[in-house]
């Protein structure tokens, strides 16, 4: 492995480096939101995959799948996220097997909080958990770098998300109609691509309800006006 | 133990921040592709191999078999990437014999990536996985330090640039083999022409359900040709200042010669007692 | 028993001819000696009771409990080897504290029973353990709210939440009873001990899943768990015992959703009028003719 240009030795004589991001390691330079609504929750996301500048995938897929009605946003390191993903979806597939009913996103929220936490020194992952279930509803949780957990009503995460917290905060209302609420997230990611750099590609969302998962894609080539199937 | 030691990590990064400057690795600056098709997938790349300025390699191989219907290109590390494909397809085939099925690519996919994830990067392999299953037809990137990707159409390596321009412009839904195949060495070859890392000749693998195919050498676009010149001296072009012959008698007045005799009979060495 | 003394009660793990494991019946036998459990779950909650037998006058009143606390929300009590309880009690704290730990959340009733029916089961499969000694009742309520994630920052949002499934309920009051085979049901009444039959013979006669008036009520319930100890142990004069009951009730109940001990004063009144109850029966069944007692 090579060594960044970056980082000194501190008095035990160890190599401190300061980048989170290990040098050529996929980064997801990102815009991520998860939103409540009247029915259940929305998780939207870009699509850009960067390696330094060079954009490894145009077309990534942020939104990952946990359980049937609990998904999870990904931003930080692409490695670092899906290994952690992938550990709550069989954790949770356990899970419904052994109880005989779906985990609740309570239940997904402190499964990967736990990994977050404890691994807090190794892991470069800022995620968004939403999830609906009978019981709760729709719930969005947000784990950012230390391994915290915050319950909220809706959470924008990414290097991209500092440019719409204005706009989500006076835009985000409380039991929004689906339609609304597609209309909310799309605006807001279309305002966080357009000023990050770092974010761009397609809008995906997926919606979920006591029907299920619903997945959108909308393309930049029609401003993303049209939904197109996935 | 098996595995790697790091127990030298520590006194590099020292070393490093001091000034001292690290060893290079072996690595393959690389084109590789691979792209989707109608029916199946191709994989390619080219087949220079480089250490730090100088071409190690100028035909090596960057196709890296699994199994009968997953292959793999590798980019970074040269022996990582064969180390690391060796031990999945070792990994596969174990796990092939005892389930009784063809291996999937997808756990092809998560094996690598679940490994080269616990090395943390370390181990420098970044793989183009291809391959066709039961469940259809697969493409994806690895990353060294365990990502993955799912497209139509990838590259890797430091010709990833040149190669996925050609893709951008010229990649289309529904490609026949033949095309496919073009496109994948159209791409090589950009990396070969506009790539210093990448070079010499064109690797190709068509996987379909039914078959492989390996076109080893597919296109080689930097054939040494006949010299236009000969460059051989004329016997007798360097002058001949001095002449002085020595004879095998005289040896030993320049070397200490030894007569060693050949065993008896009763030397021989017994093989059966 | 025909097959007792050919050797097939010498282990655990060995089976009769006639299929039957005589290392758990001889457990089930030492329950059987034990003073009595009683179990009683109303629709507000879940009251506990045991007959607590006095070894010796030696031994503090009031002291040595024989009704443990699992996690805030659960209480367990047992009849039989107090020593085989006091384990079983401690193997489910650990494991309600990994719920805890893994899912930042209690432990429901269900999977607590599920928990310690399994570790129970295993102690009948191998050679080189006996089964446990004791019969336990595990009674606990599940919360009714929707309860924040164990290390969430904060309280969390009043806003949000959409889509909730209407007109459903959740969480409640649970009972469950766990036998030495590892066998355990959920109950609306369990006894167990030495005074069970009496005992169960009581509870039959509750109403404890209507929803009408005639329903019992959480306070009702512990007069009725004091009175049925009392009934159970009527039979067995001779020993002196004390009554040692615990509850726990829903959120808005006087234990908020917690297990614990009940309130001395409430205790006593118990146990007045189930002596009292005593009294009245005895009286009754003075006025009785001699031929109308039931024999066994």
């Amino acid at each position: 492995m090579e060594f960044g240009t970056s980082g000194s030795l501190n008095e035990d004589g160890i190599h401190v480096d300061m980048d989170r991001l290990k040098k050529g390691e996929v980064n997801l330079g990102t815009s991520i939101m998860a939103v409540t609504f009247k029915d259940g929750v929305i998780l939207g996301a870009d699509s850009r995959t960067t390696t330094g500048a060079f954009i490894a995938n145009r077309v990534t897929d942020k939104l990952t799948r946990v359980h049937d009605t609990i998904w999870c946003c990904r931003s930080g390191s692409a490695a670092d996220t899906q290994a952690v993903a992938d550990i709550v979806q069989y954790q949770l597939g356990l899970f419904a097997m052994r109880n005989g009913k779906p985990p609740t996103t309570q239940t997904a929220a402190s499964i990967f909080q736990e990994i977050c936490y404890s691994n807090k020194d190794r892991l470069s992952a800022g995620l968004i958990i939403a999830g609906w279930d009978e019981r709760h509803g729709g719930q969005v949780y947000s784990i950012p770098l230390g391994g915290s957990l915050h319950k909220q009503p809706y959470a924008i995460g990414g290097s991209g998300s500092t440019y719409i917290y204005g706009f989500c905060d006076s835009n985000w209302k409380e039991g929004m109609e689906e339609a609304e609420a597609v209309a909310f997230v799309k605006e807001a990611l279309k305002e966080a691509i357009k000023w990050d750099g770092s974010s761009g590609g397609v809008i995906r969302m997926v919606v979920l309800t006591a029907k299920g998962a619903d997945r959108h894609l909308y393309l930049p080539d029609s401003d993303y006006k049209i939904r197109h199937a996935t | 133990m098996p595995g790697f030691d790091f127990s030298n990590y520590n006194r590099n990064a020292a070393l490093h921040a001091r000034g001292v400057p690290l060893p290079k690795a072996t690595s393959t600056g690389t084109t590789i592709v691979g792209c989707i098709y109608d029916g199946g997938v191709v994989i390619a790349a080219d087949t220079r191999a480089t250490s730090g300025p100088i071409v190690a390699d100028k035909n090596c191989e960057k196709l890296h078999y699994i199994s009968p219907n997953i292959w793999c290109a590798g980019a970074g590390t040269a022996a990582d990437t064969e180390f690391t494909t060796a031990l999945i397809s070792s990994q596969l085939e174990l796990h092939s014999l005892s389930t009784g099925r063809k291996p999937r690519v997808v756990t092809c996919m998560t094996l690598l990536k679940q490994h080269l994830f616990r090395y943390q990067g370390h181990i420098g392999a970044y793989l183009v996985v291809a391959g066709v299953d039961p469940t259809g037809t697969h493409l994806f990137t690895v990353h060294a330090h365990g990502s993955t990707d799912k497209l139509p159409y990838v590259t890797m390596g430091s010709g990833s640039l040149a190669a996925m321009s050609v893709f951008e412009t010229q990649w289309r839904p529904k490609l026949t083999q033949e095309d496919a195949v073009k496109l994948c060495s159209d791409a090589i070859l950009a990396g070969i022409f506009n790539d210093l890392g990448s070079g010499s000749n064109v690797d190709v693998a068509v996987i379909t359900s039914e078959k492989t195919t390996l076109k080893r050498n597919y296109i080689k676009p930097n054939e040494r040709t006949q010299k236009l010149k000969s460059y051989k001296f004329a016997r007798g072009t360097t002058n001949v200042l001095n002449e002085k012959i020595i004879r095998k008698e005289d040896l030993g007045n320049f070397v200490t010669v030894e007569e060693i005799s050949v065993a008896g009979p009763g030397d021989q060495m017994e093989v059966d007692a | 028993m025909t097959s007792i003394g050919t050797g097939y009660d010498l282990g655990n793990s060995i089976f009769s001819p006639d299929g039957r494991n005589f290392q758990v019946e001889y457990a089930v036998k030492a329950v059987e000696n034990g003073g009595t459990s009683v179990g009683i779950r109303c629709k507000e909650g879940v009251v506990l009771a045991v007959e607590k037998v006095v070894a010796s006058k030696l031994l503090k009143p009031g002291a040595n409990k024989r009704i443990a606390t699992v996690d805030r929300h659960l209480g367990v009590v047992y009849s039989g080897m107090v020593p085989d309880g006091r384990h079983f009690v401690d193997r489910a704290r650990d494991e309600a504290r990994a719920w805890r730990d893994t899912f930042k959340s209690p432990i429901p009733t269900a999977d607590l029973a599920s928990r310690m029916g399994g570790y129970m089961q295993a102690y009948t499969l191998y050679q080189s353990v006996r089964p446990f000694g004791i019969t336990a009742i595990v009674g606990g309520f599940d919360s009714e709210l929707e309860s924040p994630v164990d290390g969430e920052v904060g309280q969390g949002p009043s806003v949000g939440a959409g889509g909730k499934a209407q007109d459903k309920d959740y969480g409640g009051p649970f009972l469950y009873m766990i036998e030495p085979s590892g066998l355990y049901w959920g109950y609306y009444g369990a006894a167990t001990g030495k005074g069970r039959q009496a005992a169960k013979a009581e509870l039959e006669k509750l109403d404890l899943n209507g929803d009408g008036a005639a329903s019992l009520t959480l306070e009702q319930a512990v007069k009725e768990a004091a009175r049925i100890i009392y009934v159970a142990h009527d039979d067995s004069k001779d020993k002196d015992f004390e009554l040692e009951m615990s509850w726990i009730s829903g959120t808005n109940g006087p234990t908020k959703g917690k297990h614990q001990e009940v309130p001395k004063a409430l205790r006593e009144e118990a146990e007045r009028l189930a002596k009292k109850s005593l009294q009245d029966s005895d009286d009754e069944d003075d006025d009785k003719k001699e031929d109308d007692k039931m024999e066994e």
